[in-house]
């Protein structure tokens, strides 16, 4: 390969014939779609289609870095999983920071292809290059931190890194997530359940190689520029004190901390829950991923109480919305206890959660009977069940095996007008991110690629209002209406720009969180730069949101390939029609309808079926796709 | 002058390990780092390593060659990479793992304080290295200690 940034290899991991081949990564390949997810969406679209079963050998599981991964860009530890989800049953990605991206490309690799299924349980060691697939029959039924330190103990080196999954994914727990290391996950879309339908338990991997940079004297200059940049932003102290965490108060007062499944925007038991309580009562120390100099990851330990010896790390916003809020459960340490569960387990915290308090409003509601929870008590606030539950979704005990299939499948299933309750869109579970509160978020949900996800679009500067940045990115002329979030004016506008830049964000590697999103310091000028001099490509901020449309387009259109168009582009009836009320404030609902032509009208896509139109995937080259697609486009 | 590691503030970010291999390799190599960063992950335990610049040091006395010789300036003890035989015996010889070997080059490797701007040291994000006087060295290790003796006595106290 003539790029550099690229270690120019990737491995094809056959599991039924346990054939494992090193094959050249393309240039052409780089150019068209940079790395990670852009790698990963054009693999499925080539390899997986319709007709195949997600948890059937024929669907493939890729590991993949990008070319800033194990760079001295800030946070370039992040990685992507790409598969076909057995939740959605549409396009998957999910992404994991600490180190394993960054040890893969020392080790010589850029990504891993696995495809088929093992006749017993395997995982794959990689080291320099050279990899093997090994035996797992003693892992299968380990729960993933002890798969990692057996993995670490057997392979006698504590420096392997290694992601892997729990009984969740072996029992094919449709949102089963893929451990990555102690302390990060591969969360959504069920990539664990593939994995563990694949028998593959885990990936072990150790590098001792370099990254090599086309431009040494101009990537440092971008790269320190980078790093000064985010330690001196005006939220660093913020973010890097409490991590996502911090945003808990901040939600809750905006009423976008979605309370009792969504019934409300605000938790009155918020302040329990919040970040200052848990950094005064349970904080140990800060942790980075690799490379990152906010390090929003903390280590957090309970030391009396029933949950007495439990510790977590990279504890998140999310794990207090779902199994605090969510749930009316105000006891920090049995929602520290919950994270470490999931963890183990190997469950995604934001689908599990959702799952339960899915089920707890049924109950409620009278929909589902005290018969159905075989002796538990799932009423509104009762921990103790609710981290039962959990164990029962893992291992698909009971009631477990109906809400581990996802609560679009359970809500079927149970009928009786269940779906109403199912907070999810495409079938992926809504995140603890109201687009009642936030317009722009309801948005975010129903364009993502994935289903429901805040993490596409990732609007970040109309949360609460974030002006400077609006200004600094985006100009004079979009304010006020871009940062209120109330408003729906320029939304649509603000989520097709965060999509197409949060998928070169992925493809290269970095961290949204980190530095691009949350800390809103970097842009497209400052990876277009990281980019061109790491790698040695021609490439401008231009060029490179060329990169980004054309990862989201074809997604959209192996979507489309999977029937999915512009009718399902819709969120739950409850966010459209019952306001997010809260005590303090007057509640509000998606106008979702508002935001969308705009949104279809900017990318290129027919407002009729949602659909990219030929004329726009011409231009950004995807001529096969238009073939493939024929007939269900408009020119 | 000396690179103080305060390991209680290291975060284990490994930024430290990017920019040295960088500076020295013009590729970013940790397994090149002059500098390494252990861990603990389980125990959440992060120490940074690098030669403490000895002053009675242990690869410069074993160096059959001499080529190993302190910087004036800098206090670094420093490998002279057109006599160093690549035989290892310093690598061998420190007690702390200070020394490496670059097998490419065939030449020992080791922390030349970037010639008195320790890259490390400007990238780090928290303060877990820092690059002082010994003798102000000394006085916050004084400092450090007292502190811990001084929640000690509180604590009794309560
Ligand atoms: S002072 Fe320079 S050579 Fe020594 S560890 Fe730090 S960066 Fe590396
Ligand atoms: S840069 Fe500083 S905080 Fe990061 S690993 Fe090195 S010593 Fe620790």
């Amino acid at each position: 390969m003539r790029y550099q940034g690229y270690t120019g290899k990737y491995l094809e991991v056959d599991l039924t014939t346990g054939r494992i081949e090193t094959r050249p990564v393309e240039d052409k390949l780089a150019e068209t779609y940079l790395g990670a997810n852009g790698f990963g969406t054009r693999l499925l679209w080539e390899r997986v289609g319709p007709e195949v079963d997600p948890l059937s050998p024929e669907n493939i599981i890729v590991f993949a870095t990008g070319p800033l991964n194990g760079t001295l860009m800030p946070n370039s530890g992040r990685m992507e999983v790409i598969t076909k989800s057995p939740l959605t049953g549409i396009y998957g990605d999910s992404n994991a920071g600490g180190f394993l991206g960054p040890e893969l490309k020392f080790a010589g690799v850029d990504f891993v292809v696995f495809s088929g299924r093992a006749a017993a349980p395997v995982y794959l060691r990689i080291e320099d290059g050279r990899a093997e697939l090994r035996d797992a029959r003693h892992l299968w039924g380990k729960d993933t931190f002890e798969t990692e330190e057996l993995i670490q103990k057997e392979l006698r080196d504590p420096g392997i890194k290694v992601a892997c999954i729990g009984p969740a994914g072996e029992n094919l727990v449709r949102y089963a997530c893929i451990q990555a290391t102690m302390s990060r996950s591969f969360g959504r879309v069920g990539g664990g359940a593939v994995m563990g339908s694949k028998n593959l338990k885990a990936l072990a991997v150790r590098g001792f190689g370099p990254v090599r940079i086309a431009d040494p004297e101009k990537f440092y200059e971008v790269a320190t520029r980078s790093h000064f940049g985010i330690r001196g932003n005006d939220i660093y102290p913020a973010v890097s004190r409490y991590g996502t965490p911090g945003i808990v108060s901040i939600m809750n007062g905006i009423g976008r901390f979605p309370t009792k499944n969504f019934q409300l925007g605000g938790y009155d038991q918020a302040d329990k829950i919040n970040a200052e309580a848990l950094r005064e009562q349970y904080f140990v120390k800060d942790v980075a991923c690799y490379g990152c100099p906010v390090a929003c990851d903390k280590i957090y330990r309970v030391d009396e109480g029933p949950y007495a010896g439990t510790e977590v790390r990279s504890f998140e916003y999310e794990t207090l919305g779902g199994y605090g809020a969510s749930i009316l459960n105000p006891r920090l340490d049995s929602i520290i206890k919950a994270g470490d569960l999931c963890d183990r387990l190997g469950l995604d915290v934001i689908s599990v959660s959702r799952a339960i308090s899915f089920a707890m409003e049924l109950y409620d509601r009278g929909i589902l009977k005290k018969e159905a929870f075989d002796g538990l008590n799932p009423v509104w606030g009762n921990i103790e069940d609710a981290l039962e539950l959990t164990r029962r979704i893992a291992y698909k005990q009971g009631i477990g095996a109906l809400l581990s299939q996802g609560v679009r499948r359970a809500a079927a299933e149970i009928g009786h007008g269940a779906d109403h309750y199912a907070m999810e869109v495409k079938g992926q579970e809504i995140a603890s991110q109201d687009g009642r509160a936030q317009q722009s978020m309801g948005l975010a949900h129903v364009t993502s690629s994935r289903g429901a996800d805040h993490l596409k679009g990732f609007p970040t500067i109309d949360e609460t209002g974030y002006p400077t940045e609006a200004r600094r990115r985006y100009g004079e002329q979009y304010l006020p209406d871009m940062a209120d979030p109330r408003s729906t004016k320029f939304k649509g506008f603000l989520i097709k720009d965060g999509e197409d830049y949060a998928a070169v964000v992925d493809a290269v590697g970095t961290c949204k969180s980190g530095g691009n999103f949350v800390l809103a310091q970097l842009y497209w000028d400052d990876v277009a730069g990281a980019v061109r001099y790491a790698t040695g490509m021609e490439l401008d901020a231009d060029g490179l949101k060329v990169i980004g449309e054309r990862i989201v387009n074809l997604q959209r259109a192996y979507n489309a390939l999977h029937g999915i168009s512009r009718k399902d582009d819709r969120l739950p009836k409850r966010l459209l029609t019952e306001p997010n009320y809260q005590s303090t404030k007057e509640g509000s609902v998606c106008r979702l309808e508002e935001m969308l032509p705009e949104y279809y009208n900017l990318r290129g896509w027919d407002a009729e079926n949602g659909l990219p139109t030929v004329a726009r995937l011409r231009q950004l080259a995807l001529d096969d796709v238009v073939e493939r697609l024929g007939p269900k486009l408009k020119p | 002058m000396r690179i103080q590691l305060n390991p209680e503030k290291c975060t284990g970010c490994q930024i430290c390990e990017a920019f040295c291999s960088f500076k020295k390799e013009r590729a970013v190599w940790p397994a090149r780092s002059r500098i390494s960063v252990l861990k603990w992950e389980k125990e959440g335990v992060f120490i940074p390593f690098v030669c403490q610049q000895c002053e009675r040091a242990a690869c410069y006395e074993v160096c059959p060659v001499g080529a190993i010789a302190r910087n004036e300036e800098t206090g670094a003890m420093e490998v002279d990479e057109s006599r160093c035989l690549g035989c290892k015996m310093c690598v061998t010889a420190c007690p702390f793992g200070g020394v490496a070997y670059d097998p490419d080059r065939g030449r020992a490797i080791k922390c030349d304080l970037c010639g008195g701007q320790p890259e490390c040291v400007k990238m780090c994000p928290t303060g877990a290295l820092s690059f002082e006087r010994e003798e102000k060295n000394a006085l916050a290790r004084k400092r450090q200690g007292a502190e811990r003796l001084a929640k000690y006595i509180d604590a009794i106290g309560r």
